[in-house]
């Protein structure tokens, strides 16, 4: 049996929009033919290939379901695997001979790297005693605007689920590509903008 | 996952974290960082104009115990080395010395990363033909 993707197990195209309606219908269906009660009086080889599909068919539902994982999925389908950007760039730069170019852009760094003093700063302070509803506003401040920026990255990424399946549709291959780029930079984005409201929550005892 | 001893040492006792001023001549900054892990590294050295020495180095890191270490670590190797001598320092030797399991080995990386973007921001700075050494490090 060759290996479907996610995608073709529940005979979707490798779009990003999806109907999870339709996709939670689908896989209670797909469950039901798996189900063990339907393998009991078969030999013990169909019980395990069933078992197998099954626990591959929860797999797929779970990273369908939700949207950055989806997006990280079919980024791996196109050949990004986002866990290993830093190593793949290092391979290139090393197989090349050339200087290793970061992924993340210097602005990002540059505003990630910010964020963070700032927020180390507010945290040191309230190690240091001080528990003043000036420093807890401070904060707070900080929790909105990266929770704001989360919801505007999310916001964007939306935006590019969008053009990369219109540029599928269409076989617009540099579309694609932009598409695939555009997603990775924002992904990469958001998984700095993770730990600073994960940090930011915990020094709010939140 | 447990830690070695000596990542534990340099998490509770990181040496040369701070600041150096940027926009000094001789000093020269890199910022480098692994979204896998959401890590940004700042590693900033101050070289001798006169003989190409390393006579300090402070550091910055956000991100996990091993990533601070090993950045740690990378400002004491690289003071009192010439520019050429820092360059040679590779991502394995950090590990061997923090015994990094296989996971943690790209926190190595990003230390060797900014040691080199240190380095090519000062040589920038100071007109210093670039040349590509090539490491040849496993991960």
């Amino acid at each position: 049996m060759s290996k479907q993707s996610y995608f073709e197990i529940f005979e979707l195209p490798a779009r990003l929009r999806i109907d999870t309606v339709a996709l939670e219908k689908q896989f209670y269906a797909l469950s039901r033919r798996l189900h063990p009660d339907r393998f009991a009086a078969r030999p013990a080889a169909e019980q395990e290939a069933a078992l197998a599909q099954s626990s591959q068919l929860n797999d797929a539902y779970r990273t369908l379901k939700d949207p950055v994982q989806r997006t990280q999925y079919l980024l791996a389908l196109e050949g990004v695997e986002m866990e290993e950007q830093s190593r793949a760039a290092t391979d290139a730069a090393r197989a090349a001979g050339e200087q290793k170019k970061q992924i993340v852009p210097p602005e990002l760094l540059e505003e990630v790297f910010e964020l963070n003093m700032q927020l180390a700063e507010m945290r040191a302070a309230k190690e240091m005693g001080e528990d003043e509803p000036e420093l807890r506003r401070d904060l707070m401040t900080a929790k909105d605007a990266f929770d704001a920026k989360m919801v505007e990255a999310q916001t964007e990424l939306e935006s590019q689920w969008e053009a990369w399946d219109s540029a599928a549709d269409s076989g617009d291959d540099a579309g694609k590509a932009r598409a695939k780029d555009a997603m990775v930079a924002l992904l990469n984005r958001r998984s700095y903008l993770r730990n600073l409201v994960r940090d930011v929550n915990d020094a709010l005892g939140l | 996952m447990a830690y070695s001893d000596k990542v534990v040492d340099h998490y509770n006792n990181p040496r040369n974290v701070g600041t150096l001023d940027k926009s000094a001549s001789e000093v020269g900054t890199g910022l480098v960082g692994a979204p896998e892990c959401g890590d940004v590294m700042r590693l900033q050295i101050r070289v001798n104009p006169e003989t190409n020495v390393i006579e300090d180095a402070k550091f910055k890191t956000f991100g996990c115990g091993s990533a601070i270490a090993s950045s740690s670590l990378a400002t004491e190797w690289v003071k009192g080395k010439t520019i050429d001598e820092a360059l040679a320092i590779s991502n394995t030797d950090i590990v061997k010395e923090l015994a990094l399991p296989p996971v943690k080995i790209h926190c190595s990386v990003l230390a060797e990363d900014a040691i080199r973007a240190a380095i090519g921001d000062w040589k920038k700075k100071n007109s210093v033909a670039e040349t590509t050494p090539v490491a040849v490090a496993a991960h």
